[in-house]
């Protein structure tokens, strides 16, 4: 009795300790310089659709590197726990799909690696526009090669428009006189929805506005969520809930489906990507051509933001990095990539002279305007020199909690306050530097 | 006879050993080991500094993560709203269970077997599904029972941070009474008939027989279902977090256990994820311990 208890003790240490050091060594990942015969198996996860095809031609275009694609659920769906674990467990894929907001986080974290040393700058990162540049590279160094620039489209019913007499909104002054004029027609519909669930919409909306939510002072993080123009941003949408004419609720939950194809919603602020997701919803409601893309409503001047897009990376759990890094380049830079995609979605790439593939590969019969026009416009527009914080999870995560008590009498302007607290707290216990 | 069994205890511990040693095999590997990793971890704190881009390193840091755990405000806040949970459900659920239970038990009642399966058809629909579907009867919008309620003059919504609550109670009532309903039963079942015979001679109706003898007879099934409620609800998680994804009032730190894999999963810090488990785990424990010393007490009284 008593040796077996001694064995079952030494087991379980033994069995913890293995554990232990599992999670403690990653393999050592030193750049070497970039190799041009970079051969071997590369896993690559996404939650993007039709990334098996891109992944498949690029295994028919050559026969050194083999790529072993496996879907993972986006990111609200518990895809970044799967991928955060895996790699801290050391079985994560050599590539992943991380979006902007959350790249420093992973960076911060030590779960992706630099590319400088596995991937030519010059034909690169160096051909990008700096307003995505800023995204991936952290310290001077590239985390990531971007894929999509995601900027944020305000899409409307342009039916409904036409009916309330009111013009394609220009400003935000403009954007609350059509939703007073669509309410005076039909007082049960909205213009527009505000999304608890959806805290990286209100930061592009700040971001629109100016804000800086997340800023560095030499060593130090400087936080921005209660700055003027976020001030600016939330007592207006604070005024647009309480006039009803933007309806609280979560974005792509059933109910929002259901406002979509019964008409309560006039508009949809999204970005480029929200076209498929919009298609879907109100195509068998017989909504076909009354939907129109318009850049999103500014302040006064021309300013835009990107909400969403995405980055590939190699991760420190990852094998053969130099394998990794020519898949990477071959995802975010090759036409070929854009065009095996086929017609999954409405991109817009980040690399110059790709996104002509993507509006070839996609097919936007079902709107009614030129919406790729519109998104070029938008993507001129964007502010530069906004950042996002190594800890995004926690500001997402206490935003969107605070934003709950939206429908019960809470304020958007206290869940900042809230949430910039915690935001604060976070940094400290994580041993960051920040500034009050 | 002596002898006898003194010789087979020699083989039969062996015997008895190479039984265990799969059970033990697996507690051990999927048991005891995870404890103790989670114990472990949970004094280690993962340390960056500056902007945090320079890397991070693993630092003792005692029982930091325990206190900054209950210094949480939305941990604290989640047991509150357990225990109110527990308030609402444990009554209306373990009271619905009796009744439910005395009804089918009683000698006029009707189609008992048909019943019996009714009352249990709930419980046979997975906890995930449950949630999705009352997740879709709550939605206004989409659900026929709110579009029914507002045909009748009643404005409510079921997901706002008010209702909700109750209205993930409701989910659970519904998915737990049937199964509890069939171990009450089973219990009535071997209430002698006698003493219910003997009661009927002294005049005993059915109410009186089902209060006064039926139910001081089965208070130690009783007891044991109250046992694993209590557990249970230290354990919600499947409800809320699926209710969450239809509404924003419940939080991504609800309850406890949400609160431990939004540590875990959303703010990486897997140390602080450890803490509150580990806090949670001895709040089963304690609970457990409690329900069963003070159902003891009861069943001797």
């Amino acid at each position: 009795m008593k040796r077996r208890h001694v064995l079952l003790g030494a087991a379980s240490l033994l069995t913890s300790a293995a554990l232990l050091t599992g999670c403690g060594t990653g393999p050592a990942t030193t750049p070497s310089a970039q190799s041009g015969d970079a051969s071997g198996t590369v896993t690559f996860w996404s939650s993007l659709a039709g990334m098996d095809k891109v992944a498949e031609r690029f295994n028919a275009s050559q026969d050194k590197i083999k790529v072993t694609f496996e879907t993972i659920p986006n990111g609200g769906n518990g895809g970044y726990a799967k991928l955060s674990t895996a790699i801290t467990a050391g079985n994560g894929p050599d590539v992943s799909t991380v979006e902007y907001a959350q790249l420093p986080q992973f960076v911060s974290n030590g779960q992706v690696v630099p590319l400088d040393g596995y991937i030519d700058k010059a034909s690169t990162v160096d051909k990008l526009s700096d307003q995505v540049r800023g995204l991936v590279q952290f310290d001077g160094k590239s985390y990531g090669l971007p894929y999509d620039a995601a900027p944020m489209i305000m899409w409307y019913r342009k039916d409904l428009l036409d009916k309330a007499g009111a013009e394609v909104p220009k400003t935000w002054e403009e954007f609350e006189a059509a939703g007073k004029k669509l309410k005076a027609v039909s007082p049960k519909s909205y213009l527009a929805s505000f999304y608890p669930n959806e805290p990286t919409l209100m930061a592009a909306l700040s971001w629109q506005a100016g804000a800086k939510w997340f800023s560095t002072e030499g060593d130090s993080w400087k936080l921005g969520l209660k700055d003027d123009a976020t001030k600016k941003v939330s007592s207006f949408w604070q005024r647009m809930i309480d006039e009803k004419i933007v309806k609280v609720e979560q974005a792509f939950s059933d109910e929002w489906s259901a406002d979509l194809a019964n008409g309560t919603l006039g508009g949809v602020l999204g970005a480029n990507w929200s076209a498929t997701g919009i298609q879907k919803r109100t195509e068998a409601a017989g909504q076909k051509g009354k939907w129109i893309a318009a850049e999103a409503p500014n302040w006064g001047t021309p300013a835009g933001a990107f909400y969403g897009g995405s980055s590939f990376n190699i991760t420190k759990s990852s094998k053969n990095p130099a394998a990794a890094a020519k898949f990477i380049a071959f995802l975010a830079t090759s036409p070929e990539a854009i065009a095996a995609r086929g017609n999954t979605g409405s991109a817009f790439l980040a690399y110059p002279g790709l996104t002509k593939e993507a509006r070839k590969a996609f097919d936007a019969g079902y709107f009614g305007n030129d919406i790729y026009g519109v998104f070029d416009k938008a993507y001129a527009t964007i502010l530069p020199g906004w950042q996002w914080g190594p800890n995004w999870d926690v500001t997402n995560t206490a935003l969107k909690d605070s934003f709950g008590a939206l429908t019960t009498g809470g304020k958007i302007d206290a869940a900042l306050d809230s949430s910039s607290d915690a935001t604060l707290s976070g940094f400290k216990q994580s041993g960051l530097s920040v500034k009050d | 006879m002596a002898r006898k069994t003194r010789s087979t205890s020699g083989t039969g511990g062996r015997t008895a050993a190479l039984f265990l040693v799969p059970f033990f095999g697996v507690f051990a590997v999927a048991m005891v080991a995870p404890v103790v990793y989670s114990l472990v971890l949970s004094f280690y704190a993962q340390q960056k500094s500056g902007l945090g881009f320079g890397g991070t390193k693993t630092a003792f840091v005692g029982l930091d993560n325990y206190v900054q755990v209950f210094q949480s405000e939305t941990f604290t806040g989640g047991l509150g709203r357990l225990a109110l949970y527990c308030l609402i459900y444990i009554p209306c659920m373990v009271g619905g269970a009796v009744a439910f239970a005395l009804l089918l038990d009683a000698t006029v009642a009707r189609a008992r077997k048909l019943f019996q399966l009714l009352v249990f058809l709930p419980h046979a629909v997975p906890g995930v599904i449950a949630a999705l579907i009352w997740a879709y009867l709550y939605t206004p919008g989409v659900s026929p029972l709110v579009q029914a309620l507002q045909g009748g003059g009643i404005q409510l919504n079921f997901l706002d941070a008010h209702l909700v609550l109750p209205s993930i109670v409701n989910i659970a009532v519904w998915e737990w009474t049937g199964y509890n309903v069939i171990i009450l039963f089973t219990a009535l079942q071997s209430v002698p008939r006698e003493i219910l015979e003997a009661a009927r001679v002294d005049g005993a109706g059915e109410i009186r027989a089902a209060l006064s003898i039926k139910f001081p007879l089965i208070l130690p099934a009783l007891s044991v279902i109250i046992l694993f409620t209590v557990i249970g609800t230290l354990q919600l998680f499947t409800e809320p977090s699926i209710i969450s994804k239809a509404t924003a009032s419940v939080t991504s730190t609800w309850v406890p256990n949400l609160w431990a894999y939004d540590a875990a999963f959303n703010r990486h810090n897997l140390n602080q994820a450890a803490a509150a488990s580990i806090i949670i785990a001895l709040l089963a424990a304690g609970l457990s311990l409690a329900v069963t010393r003070f159902s003891s007490r009861m069943n001797k009284a």
